[in-house]
């Protein structure tokens, strides 16, 4: 209690300290910024570890029922989009990727050394078996292999989910394919491995047998294994989904409210990344330019496609490990509300699993059990992440899906089309759901261009009109002088009264859009623009303004149960 | 703490004042504040009270400290609710010995220490050695035969120090198994404690065999069998078809017989196990030695909670005995599982008389709270020709 009471002071404070700021300039002289400055040291951070059971637990009984804040994403910049930070590296959607960029992704030109592999440890997490193990090269790597029943599943869906994820923006451990023979290995003399009983004991030759004989063994007598790369830096443990890090003072802005992470809501949708749970996630102390900066990871991404490591996994996806609407209908009707994961019919291959794109609604798609990020996912941070999955392109989505080097070129060939069509489902459903104007661009003659993403993408039919409300914007108190409002049935359109021109004049324009199949797009973007030297320079753009609590969340969300 | 608070509060606020006074600042500067503010007053990350006591429960579980736990097994089948407690101690990396004792209102003890070893023959078998003692104050007996009245029910007892070990073995590791025990344990049977009639006001040596006795048992017995269940406590596919022969020898050659088990059970999902069909065949069958008898405590029964749901326990019992059960279950949820079952049973003095005699049945409904390899709450209620039953549980019924 004492505890919490502190915490709310501290957010008091730092609320107050937005309404004094507020009464300065709502824009800056370097917005939007395209990097969190980050420059504190976090050297006194220290490792901190996260229950696996207790995360569960929460996210299936207190955080699954809460309502989302509705709260704007905390670390977006003036113009809605997520400056590069600790956490995220813009690249798909910002940065031209090639497909061979795309399948190269984190990884560098020093692959493992398979020649002669020395264990040091037994791996200690995910249900996958694995050991930690040097190579020939004395480097250290993770190795984890793929189960008997699905051979080329795991580590296919490590190396594919990672490329994905790093083209995404995120931070990502290398990872390669790489084989394992038994018969070129070595026990290092100080290897340890916890038994049950809890004691440290010597590696053995049997600790060996025992991780294999849970692995699917290549017809020569090898392995095939997924090698993530050692990180730099010191490791602190997972990160929380939710909250920030008190010995971090970079660590501004609620965990739930970074953009990013309620953005792995649609990305985790795309790839069925369903094992999302701090588990899965990094935080390392490293330098970076002169400063100790944490920096976060997503590490052990392969429970995404359709991977079924354990029985009875068919509602991955689907439905949370606990899922009240769910448990309600099935025991009413005695199991005969069908819930659509019994029945979709899949292409099964061994190597992928349980992976559709015809059935797949974003809007209703599950992990095992929801972090709070999950559940502060608004319709604008949906609209960001679905720009970025959209800007996938086929090529760069096969290519990454290469990567799995999978023996059955039929399987890749399934993969590689059925996140093609999660994608076009995702770009479908969250791209029309709100006003879909993007890079507007205000030119000297006062000339309005933009674009709609949704008809863009031929989610959406042009509407009957766009509105532009134009303004003189007073930076400094906030307040708008109107010019005038302009009409226009493509995407261009001139400004109704003269625009000031004097450097450092604001305009301010809300963008509307007539539709009657999207009433959402009524709902105007607001931009603003910075007369510079060089003309007009976009400062601002809010697609979404906060919204208090009781408003109904706006993105488009399972209303009711699957 | 709420130092550390007023500290960072009075930082936020002051840097945020200072800033609204400033010429045109910069976004970063703004941040940068911010992290100036936070920096000045960073404390070291932990998790809230009730993380770090999950944190450290969850902690003693996976590292083989926990060594307390409960026991709901108790004595015999009949006793009633059970409360009994356990201390579980690694003697090696993976082999274990547990302490365990249960209690019930009806008098049933049980005392006993069991040696597990689980990983032999490269993971390929365990064996189990267990010896302890157990009281049983008011078993029912009802009469031999199918169609005993519910009205003859009479009590008995006994005692039975045993000890014992079981070597089981997957020699593929998966599919085929095969078993052997050896067992050596002294029957006392005696008079019952309670209201319900004791065994010896009613029957006589005479004409009730082995009314008592007290044998000492060298029991043998061997499986062999064909499990495709992914694991016996909780499954919702495969199967196990087995037979197992027993061989009871008396110290005193007055009681030893043979029995024969044999088993079949299925498991069939449907509709990616939005149901499963479940089914069980049971028969035993037992075999006097020359010249010997085959004491009324040892015949095939029904223990009532796994078989004949609707019915007092051991209330059939006759030297061979026919047990066919069929559910029907529905997945709710990853922990829950409600089934729709139908049992039927009946004993006779000849196994071709098994198809030939009346049964009992029963049908019901039940609930199972399991995980994916275990089932630690399974709660039934069942009706039959005698009524209402409630069954409570700690195990898969098959």
């Amino acid at each position: 209690m004492r505890r919490h009471l502190a915490m709310s002071a501290v957010v008091i404070a730092v609320a107050l300290a937005a309404a004094v700021t507020a009464a300065g300039p709502t824009f800056y002289v370097d917005d939007p910024i395209a990097r969190e400055p980050e420059r504190k040291s976090a050297a006194k951070a220290k490792p901190l570890g996260i229950d696996l059971f207790f995360e569960y637990s929460f996210n299936l009984f207190v955080n699954a029922s809460k309502k989302p804040s509705n709260r704007r994403a905390g670390n977006i910049n003036t113009v809605d989009e997520v400056p590069d930070s600790s956490w995220l590296v813009n690249r798909i959607g910002s940065t031209p990727l090639t497909p061979e960029q795309v399948a190269r992704g984190v990884n560098s030109d020093t692959v493992p050394s398979p020649e002669k592999w020395t264990l040091l440890r037994e791996k200690s997490a995910g249900t996958n078996p694995g050991f930690t193990a040097k190579d020939a090269n004395g480097e250290t790597w993770f190795l984890q292999f793929d189960s008997p029943d699905f051979p080329e599943a795991s580590t296919g869906g490590v190396e594919i989910a990672t490329k994905l994820f790093w083209a995404l923006g995120y931070n990502m451990v290398e990872t390669f394919i790489t084989k394992f023979d038994p018969a070129r290995v070595e026990i290092d003399p100080k290897a340890t491995v916890k038994r049950p009983s809890g004691a440290r004991t010597p590696f053995t030759r049997d600790d060996i047998d025992r991780v294999l004989e849970r692995a699917a063994r290549n017809a020569d007598g090898t392995y095939r294994a997924s090698a993530g790369r050692l990180l730099p830096g010191k490791v602190l443990g997972p990160f929380r989904y939710s909250g920030t890090r008190s010995d971090d003072p970079n660590d501004l802005v609620p965990h739930q409210d970074r953009r990013e992470l309620r953005a792995l809501r649609v990305f985790g949708a795309w790839t069925n990344l369903v094992d999302w749970k701090a588990g899965n996630t990094l935080d390392t102390l490293v330098e970076e330019d002169g400063r100790t900066v944490i920096k976060h990871y997503l590490q052990d991404v392969g429970s995404s496609f359709g991977m079924a490591n354990n029985l009875h996994e068919w509602d991955m996806g689907w439905e949370y490990y606990y899922d009240g609407p769910a448990t309600k209908r099935r025991f009413l009707t005695y199991g005969f509300a069908l819930s659509p994961w019994q029945t979709v019919p899949y292409t099964e291959y061994s190597s992928v699993g349980l992976f559709e794109g015809d059935r797949f609604n974003p809007t209703v798609w599950k992990p095992q059990t929801p972090v709070l990020a999950y559940i502060e996912l608004r319709a604008d941070d949906a609209f960001w992440a679905a720009r970025k999955v959209m800007a996938f392109t086929d090529e760069q989505i096969r290519a990454a899906v290469h990567t799995g080097q999978y023996s059955d070129p039929a399987a890749e060939a399934h993969l590689a089309a059925v996140l093609i069509k999660r994608r076009d489902a995702i770009g479908r459903a969250y791209l029309p759901a709100i006003n879909p104007i993007v890079n507007p661009s205000l030119g000297a003659d006062g000339r309005l261009t933009f674009e709609n993403a949704a008809v863009a993408a031929r989610f959406a039919e042009p509407p009957a009109a766009y509105r532009a409300a134009w303004a003189r914007f007073d930076n400094a108190t906030g307040a708008t002088t109107s010019i005038g409002r302009s009409d226009s049935t493509t995407t261009s359109t001139m400004a109704p009264g003269a625009l000031p021109d004097s450097s450092g004049s604001y305009v301010q324009i809300d963008i509307s859009a007539d539709s009657t199949a999207h009433p959402t797009w009524q709902q105007p973007v607001r931009t603003h623009f910075r007369r510079t030297a060089d003309g007009w320079k976009l400062v601002g753009l809010e697609r979404l303004p906060d919204a208090p609590p009781s408003t109904p969340n706006p993105a488009p969300r399972a209303t009711k149960d699957q | 703490m709420f130092r550390r608070a007023a500290v960072m509060v009075f930082a936020v606020l002051a840097h945020a004042t200072a800033l609204a006074a400033q010429d045109a600042p910069s976004r970063e500067r703004v941040i940068e504040e911010a992290e100036q503010a936070k920096f000045e007053a960073l404390k070291p990350a932990a998790p809230g009270k009730a993380e770090a006591y999950v944190a450290r429960i969850s902690d003693m579980f996976l590292s083989g400290q926990m060594h307390w736990h409960a026991f709901w097994q108790n004595a015999y089948s009949g006793g009633g609710f059970t409360i009994g407690a356990g201390y579980t101690r690694y003697v090696s990396s993976y082999n274990w010995i547990d302490v365990r004792g249960s209690i019930t209102p009806s008098g049933y003890k049980r005392l006993e220490a069991q040696f597990f070893a689980p990983d032999l023959f490269k993971r390929r078998g365990t064996l189990s050695v267990l010896g302890g003692w157990r009281e049983a104050t008011q078993v029912n007996f009802f009469g031999i035969g199918a169609t005993t009245p519910q009205e003859n029910r009479t009590n008995f007892g006994f005692t039975q120090p045993y000890l014992g070990a079981t070597l089981e073995v997957f020699p593929t590791r998966k599919l085929f198994m095969v078993r052997g025990d050896v067992e050596v344990s002294q029957w006392n049977q005696g008079p019952a404690s309670g209201s319900v009639t004791s065994i010896e006001q009613v029957y006589t040596p005479q004409t009730l065999p082995g009314l008592g006795a007290s044998p000492i048992y060298l029991h043998t017995q061997a499986t062999v069998g064909i499990d495709s269940r992914p694991a016996r406590g909780y499954t919702r596919r495969g199967g196990f078809y087995g037979v197992t022969i027993h061989d009871y020898t008396d110290n005193d050659n007055l009681y030893g017989f043979n029995q024969v088990d044999y088993t079949a059970l299925q498991h069939i999902p449907i509709l990616r196990e939005a149901w499963v069909l479940a089914f069980r065949a049971f028969a035993q069958t037992t075999y006097d030695k020359s010249g010997q008898t085959i004491p009324f405590f040892m015949m095939p029964s029904f223990s009532g909670g796994s078989d004949l749901r609707a019915y007092a326990s051991w209330r059939l019992r006759d030297l061979n005995s026919l047990l066919l059960q069929g559910e029907w279950r529905a997945n709710i949820n990853r922990f829950l599982e409600m089934a729709l079952f139908y049992d039927t049973g009946t004993v006779a003095p000849t196994p071709g008389d098994l198809w030939h005699t009346s049964s009992k049945a029963d049908y019901g409904l039940g609930f199972r709270f399991h995980g994916p390899i275990t089932t630690p709450l399974r709660i039934e209620l069942a009706k039959g020709s005698e009524g209402f039953v409630l069954n409570f549980s700690a195990s898969q019924v098959f």
